[in-house]
């Protein structure tokens, strides 16, 4: 395997009193595309702030092919497309002059691609960019964090505000323009029915912490749905990755991470269980507002130990 | 190739996709020679990840179902040994049998009677034969 074009290792983050990202750690293989999943206000802006090193971080190292945003700006921007979130661009420029004032700014500036950008997400040239709707304005962005042709892509919620047509149009100038060619792509999302068809991985980020990263296909073997009968759950342990506990009468459902080995006791004790594979949203839902505080146990006091 | 990828479904993308072309393949729709989409055609068709289409390709190549030549595509491959797409088809049958079996614990859960879920196969099972019908004449 190649060696990660996108590493972020033990970042942590404050501002003022309030601590926004703690022990982040994220790596990318070249040409592999990332989904960074959180709610609004985890950190995923932050993070990617922080990766382009456009705010210093804390504490933590920062690469993006290999070099320090901070220290190596100018270098790294040139490899780098970026899109902001609600990127504002200049709305009294059209789209062309726009890519007229912008392509100074890169050496690797490529005209003819940028045109065919604007042709391929029919995005008109010569209307001000305020009249543009909002997916073209997002295409537009991506068109131009593109046209330079970067070897690393880095999208801040890119589905944000698409309908869902666009947000399907997105998804498939994703694959076509940046996986096709091979391109990192780092990109944050809320959005998760789309995230698992394109993203090799995900990272959940949560109150600024990652709660679980992985290849999005394993994640889903490995975090399960567990139904099993209550007065059993009682004698019990709960399992290590234990993620969400709710009561239906007589039966316990639990949400576990890593729960092969509990499933396989299960098996062997021949107790009457079921095991419910779960979408991507369900497995983020059990990570970000899991409760487990209703594992039953016969005294009520016994403390319960949640991970992750 | 006709593929159809239910989003949000608790079935992982490639699975379905590999799913798909390998019953597409036993069941004779997709004929052996014939060429598959590249995997750029098919990731964008379906906008699926390209890594995602690559895998289930070679999941697929390594199971016997098809040929990765180099240069020139991915080919469906006869049943050359009968035994092994036999015991594949055999395979696959008891995977669908677990599933079914969970269907049926979840319909009754749901406070089904066993006449209407009998009643729901019968539908269901009348549609599908007419859909795959449809699909082998327009192959």
């Amino acid at each position: 395997m190649s060696e990660a074009a996108i590493v972020i290792e033990r970042v942590a983050k404050s501002f003022g009193p309030n601590q926004v990202l703690q022990d982040v750690s994220i790596t990318v293989p070249a040409g592999q595309t990332l989904a960074l999943l959180g709610r609004n206000g985890a950190g995923k802006t932050t993070t990617i702030r922080i990766l382009l090193g456009m705010i210093p971080a804390d504490c933590g190292v920062v690469r993006l092919g290999g070099l320090d945003p901070v220290t190596d700006s100018v270098k790294v921007l040139g490899q780098v497309g970026y899109l902001a979130e609600d990127q504002t661009m200049y709305p009294w420029m059209t789209p062309i002059e726009l890519f007229r004032f912008l392509a100074p700014f890169y050496p690797t500036w490529d005209m003819k691609l940028a045109h065919d950008y604007l042709e391929r997400f029919a995005i008109p040239r010569h209307t001000k960019i305020s009249r543009l709707s909002k997916g073209q304005a997002v295409k537009l962005g991506l068109g131009l964090a593109l046209a330079h042709r970067p070897s690393i892509v880095i999208l801040d919620d890119p589905a944000m505000g698409l309908d869902p047509i666009a947000r399907k149009e997105f998804n498939r100038d994703l694959v076509d323009n940046l996986q096709v060619s091979g391109a990192t792509v780092l990109y944050s999302s809320h959005l998760l029915d789309e995230v698992e068809s394109v993203s090799d991985a995900v990272a959940i980020l949560d109150r600024g912490r990652i709660v679980r990263s992985g290849l999005t296909e394993s994640l889903r073997d490995e975090v399960k749905q567990i139904l099993l009968p209550l007065d059993y759950a009682r004698a019990k342990m709960p399992p290590e990755g234990l993620l969400d506990v709710r009561r239906h009468d007589d039966r316990l459902v639990i949400i576990a991470d890593h729960a092969r080995e509990f499933i396989e006791d299960l098996s062997a004790k021949s107790i009457d269980f079921n095991v419910v594979d779960l979408r991507l949203d369900e497995i983020f839902e059990a990570f970000v507002i899991g409760r487990t505080q209703d594992w039953p146990s016969e005294s009520a006091s016994q403390a319960v130990t949640a991970s992750p | 190739m006709y593929i159809r990828i239910e989003r949000g479904s608790s079935s992982p993308i490639s699975r379905q996709i590999a799913e798909q072309i390998r019953s597409q393949c036993l069941a004779g729709i997709l004929k052996p020679g014939r060429c598959l989409p590249s995997v750029r055609q098919l990731a964008s068709e379906l906008a699926v990840n390209v890594n995602t289409i690559v895998r289930v390709y070679e999941r697929l190549a390594s199971e016997g179902f098809v040929e990765l030549r180099h240069g020139e595509g991915t080919f469906v491959l006869p049943p050359t040994k009968a035994s092994s797409s036999i015991a594949e088809l055999r395979g696959q049958r008891e995977q669908f049998s677990r599933e079914f079996n969970a269907m049926v614990t979840r319909g009754l859960l749901l406070g089904l009677a066993p006449s209407e879920l009998r009643a729901m196969l019968t539908t269901a099972a009348l549609e599908a034969k007419s859909m795959i019908l449809k699909q082998k004449q327009s192959e």
